[in-house]
C-alpha cells in the first residue's frame, strides 16, 4: 500500500496546541440564543513514541494537517446551535465522523473533505469518533468529546442537575500495538486484545523523577485537560469517556464522586461512591468532584494533592511494567 | 530498558514524622509478611504477601491482612513497620479520605522504608478496605489488603443510625464476601518487578485462582464457613459486606434470596435498592442485608469476568442457611 510520510511526533510536538486549545474550554458563558459553531478536523495519522520506546501507530482528528491530536480536541456547544464542522480526512482511507444521537458524516473517502451541520439538542455528553472499520479506528485514536450545555446554563449538566463550577473531560483508551499495527497495514486485528498502554485524555503518568514528569505536555498528572485544579467548593462536571475495550473502575482519592449519569441515562439517585465503573467500548460516566474538604483528615485540612486512578491496577502500567505509567491524574486541593 | 527486574526506580523511601500528631483512640501496629502459604483446593501453595500484626519479633502477616473496626469519631493511628533495606511499602485506607500525607500513596508521596504513623478520623460509617499501595498493581495482586469497618457510635449490629424519621437498620449475623482472583504466574516476581519497565506482564492479569475471603472459593471450601458463610434463623438479619477485592469486574448473585443495598463506599444511598444480584468494579463495596423469609439453603454465587471480554473466568461460591 503507498502511504503519504507518517507524521513522526514526540508527545510534546502534538499535544502543545491541544492543551492551550482544551485550557480554555472548561468555563462557558451561558446564552439565551443559540450560536452558529464552526469546527474543522483533520483526520491524520503518525507514530507516538511510547515510554518504552515502542513507536505505536494512531490517527486521530487533529486541529491541523501537520499534527496529530489524541483524543480530538473537546468541545462544548449549547442546546439550540447550529454545530457546522469540516473533515478534511487526509489519509487514503475512508472514515467517518459520528455523534450517537446528534451526526453521522456517512462515509469520507480518503483524500476527500466533508462538511457536516447538526442543531445541537439533548444536553449531555458525547463522543465523537469514526464508526468505520468498528472499534479498530476509533481504538487508534479517532476520537474525542463534546458537551452540550443545557439552554441559556452554565453549570447544570442536564436542567435541573446539581450544579457545577468547572468541567472537564476525561478519556480514556486502551493500547494494543499489535492491533494498531494491523489496522495500519490494512488488516482486521486476528489476535486477542492485550493493551499494553493506556491513556488518560492521550497520556501516561509520569511520576516524580521519570523523563518528563511534570511536562504537561507528556504527563497526565500534569496535563490542564485531566488535573483537576479547586479550591473547597469548586464542584467540577467531569464528562468520563471510555474509547478503550477494558471496563474500567474510576477511583477518586480525598472526595467521593457524585454519580450523575451512566451511557447518556440519568441516574435515578445520585450516589456518592469512590469507584464508579466504566463500561468498556464506548462507556460514559457523568461524575461531579465536589473539592469538599477531605472528611477523614486529622486535624483537618483544605489544601492537597491527590490520585485520580482507575482501580483495574493493569491500566497503571505502560509496556508490562512501569507503574504508574498508566490512565491517572492528579487532585489538587489548592 | 537493560534493567534487571529487581532494579527498582522511582520509589521514595522515607518515613517522616507524622504532621498533627495527637494521641489516638485506636492504634494498629502492622509490619510485613512476604511469605504467607495459601493452599488452594488442588493441594497448590501460593505465595502471598500481606499485612500482620506487628508485635515487634516476626511478622506472622494473613490473607487476606487483619481487619481493622472502629467506630465513627475514632481518632486512628495505622503504625507501619517496614524492614526497609529488603523493600518498601505504604498503606492507603481506601475510601478513607485524609489528609495527603496519611493517604498512603506511594512513588508520588514516599514509600515508607521504616516506621510511619497515618493518622485519620473516620467520620462514615461503612465497609471499606486497606491495601499497599507501592506498585500497588502487584502489590495488592499479592494479597496486601484488609477489611475497615467503621461503625456507627451503636457499634458492630447497627448499619445505619437511626435519623429523623428513619428507623436504625440493624443485623443479628455478619457475612465477609471479599471476592478475588489470583494469577500464580505474578508470585513469583520480586516486589519492585517493572518499576524500571522490564516487561513482567503486569498489564495482563491471567487468573488461574479465585478465592473469598482468602479461602479457595471454587469448591466447596467457602461453605458453612463463617463468617464468610452465615446462618441466620427466619426472623433474623444477615448483613453481608461485599468486596470487590479483585482487578476484573464481578457479578454475585444471591442464589434466590433478595438483599436489600442500603450502603456503598461507606455512603449511605439517598434510597436503598432491592437486588437479587449486583455487579461490581475493582474496590467497590456494597452492605446488603437480608431478611430471609424461607427456610433452606442458599448458594452464594459469584463469577470473575474478564475486563475485556466479559467472558466468565472463575466462579466462587459460599452459602446462607436459613433455619427455623
Amino acid at each position: 500500500m503507498e502511504r503519504r510520510n507518517f507524521l513522526q511526533l514526540t508527545m510534546s510536538s502534538i499535544f502543545a496546541r491541544a492543551t492551550v486549545g482544551a485550557f480554555g474550554l472548561t468555563t462557558l458563558a451561558p446564552r439565551a440564543y443559540a450560536a452558529v459553531i464552526d469546527k474543522t478536523f483533520y483526520i491524520t495519522e503518525g507514530f507516538i513514541t511510547q515510554i518504552t520506546g515502542e513507536n505505536v501507530y494512531f490517527m486521530g482528528y487533529s486541529s491541523s494537517s501537520l499534527e496529530l491530536n489524541i483524543p480530538g480536541e473537546s468541545f462544548i456547544v449549547q442546546e439550540g446551535d447550529t454545530v457546522n464542522i469540516t473533515i478534511v480526512n487526509t489519509l487514503q482511507t475512508s472514515h467517518s465522523f459520528v455523534i450517537d444521537g446528534q451526526v453521522d458524516s456517512g462515509v469520507i473517502a480518503g483524500g476527500t473533505t466533508k462538511n457536516i451541520s447538526f442543531i445541537a439538542t439533548n444536553s449531555g455528553s458525547y463522543m465523537y469518533y469514526d464508526k468505520l472499520n468498528s472499534p479498530y479506528n476509533r481504538l487508534c485514536g479517532l476520537h474525542g468529546g463534546m458537551a452540550i450545555m443545557p439552554r441559556n446554563s452554565a453549570n447544570e449538566l442536564y436542567p435541573g442537575s446539581p450544579t457545577f463550577v468547572l468541567q472537564k473531560f476525561w478519556i480514556f483508551n486502551d493500547i494494543d500495538p499489535i492491533w494498531n499495527s494491523m489496522v495500519q497495514n490494512g488488516l482486521t486485528p486476528t489476535t486477542p486484545f492485550i493493551p499494553r498502554y493506556f491513556t488518560l485524555n492521550g497520556l501516561g503518568g509520569r511520576p516524580p523523577g521519570a523523563p518528563g514528569n511534570a511536562d504537561p505536555t507528556l504527563d497526565n498528572m500534569h496535563d490542564p485537560r485531566s488535573a483537576l485544579h479547586g479550591h473547597i467548593g469548586d464542584r467540577t462536571l467531569i464528562r468520563v469517556m471510555n474509547a478503550g475495550m477494558a471496563q474500567q473502575a474510576v477511583h477518586t482519592h480525598a472526595n467521593h464522586m457524585e454519580w450523575l449519569s451512566k451511557n447518556g441515562q440519568i441516574r435515578p439517585d445520585i450516589w456518592k461512591k469512590d469507584i464508579i465503573p466504566l463500561d468498556g467500548n464506548g462507556g460514559q460516566i457523568d461524575v461531579i468532584y465536589p473539592f469538599e474538604t477531605p472528611p477523614d483528615a486529622w486535624p483537618p485540612v483544605t489544601t492537597g494533592v491527590y490520585p485520580m486512578h482507575l482501580h483495574t491496577e493493569m491500566s497503571q502500567t505502560a509496556g508490562g511494567g512501569f507503574y504508574l505509567f498508566g490512565s491517572m491524574t492528579d487532585i489538587y486541593f489548592e | 530498558m537493560g534493567m534487571s527486574s529487581s532494579s527498582t526506580c522511582y520509589v521514595y523511601p522515607a518515613s517522616p514524622a507524622t504532621p498533627g500528631i495527637v494521641v489516638a483512640d485506636v492504634t494498629y501496629n502492622l509490619g510485613i509478611d512476604m511469605q504467607i502459604p495459601l493452599t488452594m483446593d488442588n493441594g497448590t501453595v501460593i505465595n502471598m504477601w500481606g499485612f500482620g500484626n506487628d508485635t515487634g519479633g516476626m511478622v506472622n502477616g494473613t490473607f487476606p491482612s487483619p481487619p481493622m473496626r472502629i467506630n465513627a469519631g475514632t481518632i486512628v493511628h495505622t503504625v507501619l513497620n517496614v524492614q526497609g533495606m529488603m523493600w518498601n511499602h505504604t498503606i492507603h485506607h481506601h475510601g478513607i479520605e485524609p489528609a495527603d500525607h496519611a493517604d498512603g500513596v506511594g512513588h508520588i508521596t514516599w514509600d515508607v522504608d521504616g516506621i510511619y504513623t497515618y493518622q485519620w478520623r473516620p467520620v462514615h460509617p461503612g465497609t471499606y478496605f486497606y491495601h499497599c499501595h507501592t506498585n500497588t498493581v502487584l502489590h495488592a495482586e499479592m494479597g496486601m489488603y484488609g477489611a475497615i469497618i467503621v461503625d456507627p457510635p451503636e457499634g458492630p449490629g447497627t448499619l445505619i443510625s437511626a435519623n429523623g424519621v428513619n428507623p436504625a437498620v440493624t443485623y443479628d449475623v455478619e457475612a465477609f464476601w471479599v471476592v478475588d482472583e489470583i494469577d500464580s504466574s505474578w508470585h513469583t516476581l520480586p516486589w519492585n518487578a517493572g518499576t524500571c519497565g522490564t516487561d513482567v506482564g503486569l498489564n495482563n492479569l491471567n487468573p488461574d485462582y479465585f478465592v473469598i475471603t482468602g479461602v479457595d472459593g471454587t469448591g466447596t471450601s467457602a461453605m458453612n464457613l463463617a463468617p464468610i458463610s452465615a446462618t441466620v434463623r427466619l426472623g433474623q438479619k444477615l448483613l453481608a459486606r461485599y468486596i470487590c477485592a479483585g482487578y476484573h469486574p464481578q457479578h454475585i448473585d444471591f442464589g434466590g434470596l433478595i438483599g436489600t443495598v442500603y450502603s456503598s463506599d461507606g455512603r449511605n444511598l439517598p434510597n436503598p435498592i432491592q437486588v437479587t444480584s449486583l455487579d461490581a468494579v475493582s474496590a467497590e463495596r456494597y452492605d446488603v442485608i437480608f431478611a430471609p423469609t424461607q427456610i433452606g439453603e442458599y448458594i452464594i454465587t459469584c463469577k470473575i469476568k474478564d475486563w475485556i471480554t466479559q467472558e466468565v473466568l472463575g466462579t466462587i461460591r459460599t452459602n446462607v442457611i436459613v433455619t427455623a
